[in-house]
């Protein structure tokens, strides 16, 4: 289980996150949404102390974390706890597919080479990359780096997974191939927390949304009643707006059709 | 001019290419390990050290070499005759590495925190997002990238060097330009010296060329690989 308590983050004189409570129950699958800017990128950093909180804690399975206290040791037991899949990717340039996958295994958690081996595999079969195992990460398209990506973190086997924004950055026809493994993954019980703008994703995938603006949880909820009757006035405008920008798209194609 | 006297040369000044070569070997190995310090110093902003370090850097950069020679042979013996340390009658070629390497360790600290400093910084937080610590992302995530990065400029400044040791023989040391120099005064073909050693010393620069490219594509190849496999 993740649990944030009065999470506060600012930047300079900004407060960007302003106390965010949130649960995510083990086998959850989190996303959440909102206006960029909403610090919701923000938050998921904060889980893993990539960005250190100001106030508040983060407690990952009974492990438990004060943002205002936390030392260099407990950050890295934090860490060793979560994955995070990143909006560019981030791959290690100098190493193949499956030397991504097997650093932390092996650096990290002290794997012997042939199980981390062993176990690399098994995940990078499982993002559908196995003939690419041995190429290195300029050899690949977008959405399999990105599919190394999730495999990376996957291979962890961590309680949670942080998936901030990962297909923003790819060309639109690549988009598919990471929502479905991610899909798949979801599939499996694993734990993950999403940062999205593919609203239709997220209403597909998700247990449970958090939709965020100003730094603030707006509304939460299961996702059929969140998105079919969102209570909130912000949380139906930004549905609205993300409607009609669909609308617009598709009046559009079929205008240049 | 007598070209006959060039073959006659060539042989007598190519034997005392071992002592430039080593001049270069002390040089490049005290420099890399005074870079390396330098640029940790540099990167991380070690307090008080990293002023020391701009300073240096500064003026290794901003004086001639032919200067920072004179400096270290007269002013080496004379700081340490204050601790009652005599290096009057040490070899000129211990005075040649210290000067040479400082040099280096001023031009390798600097190309080393460019590439350090240019490794994306998104692995830096993968790394960490692993769970790794600054130590682990360090030596296996960043440092590998940026030496292959800093490559072909640490190729560069060691080229450099290795024509800066012509510079050695003005404090007495007999490598192939202090030979030159007798053979000069005993032949008095001047020309003819100066082209045998522009020969060696172009010859030696090509062969470090080639052998720089050569391991410059073996490093690169997780850069390069799309080009090759594609092709």
């Amino acid at each position: 289980m993740i649990q944030l308590r009065n999470i506060q983050k600012s930047f300079g004189n900004q407060l960007v996150l302003k106390g965010i409570d949130l649960t995510v129950n083990k086998g959850e699958v989190v996303s959440i949404l909102g206006p960029s800017g909403s610090g919701k990128t923000t938050l998921l950093r904060c889980i893993n102390f990539l960005e250190r909180p100001n106030e508040g804690q983060v407690i990952v399975d009974d492990f438990k974390v004060n943002s205002k206290q936390a030392n260099k040791k407990e950050i890295l037991t934090l860490r060793k706890k979560t994955a995070m899949v990143f909006q560019q990717y981030n791959l290690f340039k100098h190493k193949t597919v499956i030397e991504n996958v097997m650093e932390g295994l092996i650096i990290v958690q002290k794997q012997p080479k042939e199980t981390a081996r062993k176990l690399a595999m098994e995940v990078i079969e499982k993002v559908g990359l196995t003939e690419k195992a041995n190429a290195y990460p300029v050899q690949l398209s977008g959405g399999q780096q990105q599919r190394v990506g999730i495999a990376r973190a996957l291979a962890l086997n961590p309680e949670v997974i942080l998936l901030d924004e990962p297909t923003s950055a790819l060309d639109p026809e690549l988009v598919f191939e990471v929502l479905e493994v991610i899909k798949r993954i979801a599939d499996e019980g694993i734990t993950m927390i999403i940062v999205t703008h593919e609203v239709s994703f997220a209403k597909d995938v998700s247990d449970y949304i958090v939709f965020m603006d100003q730094g603030e949880v707006v509304e939460e909820g299961i996702p059929t009643v969140i998105f079919n009757n969102p209570k909130e006035e912000r949380t139906k405008r930004f549905f609205k707006r993300i409607n009609r920008e669909e609308d617009n798209l598709e009046s559009n194609l079929t205008n240049a059709i | 001019m007598d070209i006959t006297l060039i073959v006659d040369f060539f042989p007598k000044l190519i034997s005392y290419l071992h002592i430039t070569l080593l001049i270069l070997v002390a040089a490049v190995a005290i420099g890399l390990v005074i870079g390396v310090v330098i640029a940790l110093i540099r990167i991380y902003k070690v307090p008080g050290f990293n002023q020391l370090a701009l300073i240096y850097i500064s003026f290794m950069r901003g004086t001639p070499i032919l200067i920072q020679l004179f400096l270290i042979y007269f002013g080496l013996p004379t700081l340490l005759a204050l601790v009652h340390i005599d290096v009057s009658r040490a070899n000129p070629l211990l005075f040649v590495a210290i000067t040479y390497g400082l040099s280096c360790g001023a031009s390798f600290a600097e190309i080393i925190r460019g590439a350090v400093n240019g490794v994306e910084k998104g692995q830096t937080e993968a790394a960490y997002s692993i769970g790794m610590n600054e130590k682990q992302m360090m030596v296996r995530i960043i440092l590998p990238q940026a030496l292959v990065m800093a490559f072909p400029n640490f190729a560069n400044s060691v080229i450099g060097s290795l024509k800066d040791t012509s510079l050695a023989f003005t404090i007495g040391v007999m490598d192939m330009v202090g030979r030159g120099n007798t053979l000069i005064a005993s032949s008095l073909h001047a020309l003819e010296v100066y082209i045998t050693l522009s020969i060696i010393y172009y010859g030696v620069v090509i062969c470090l060329e080639k052998g720089f490219s050569l391991s410059e594509k073996k490093l690169q190849r997780f850069e390069g690989s799309l080009a090759v496999d594609t092709k």
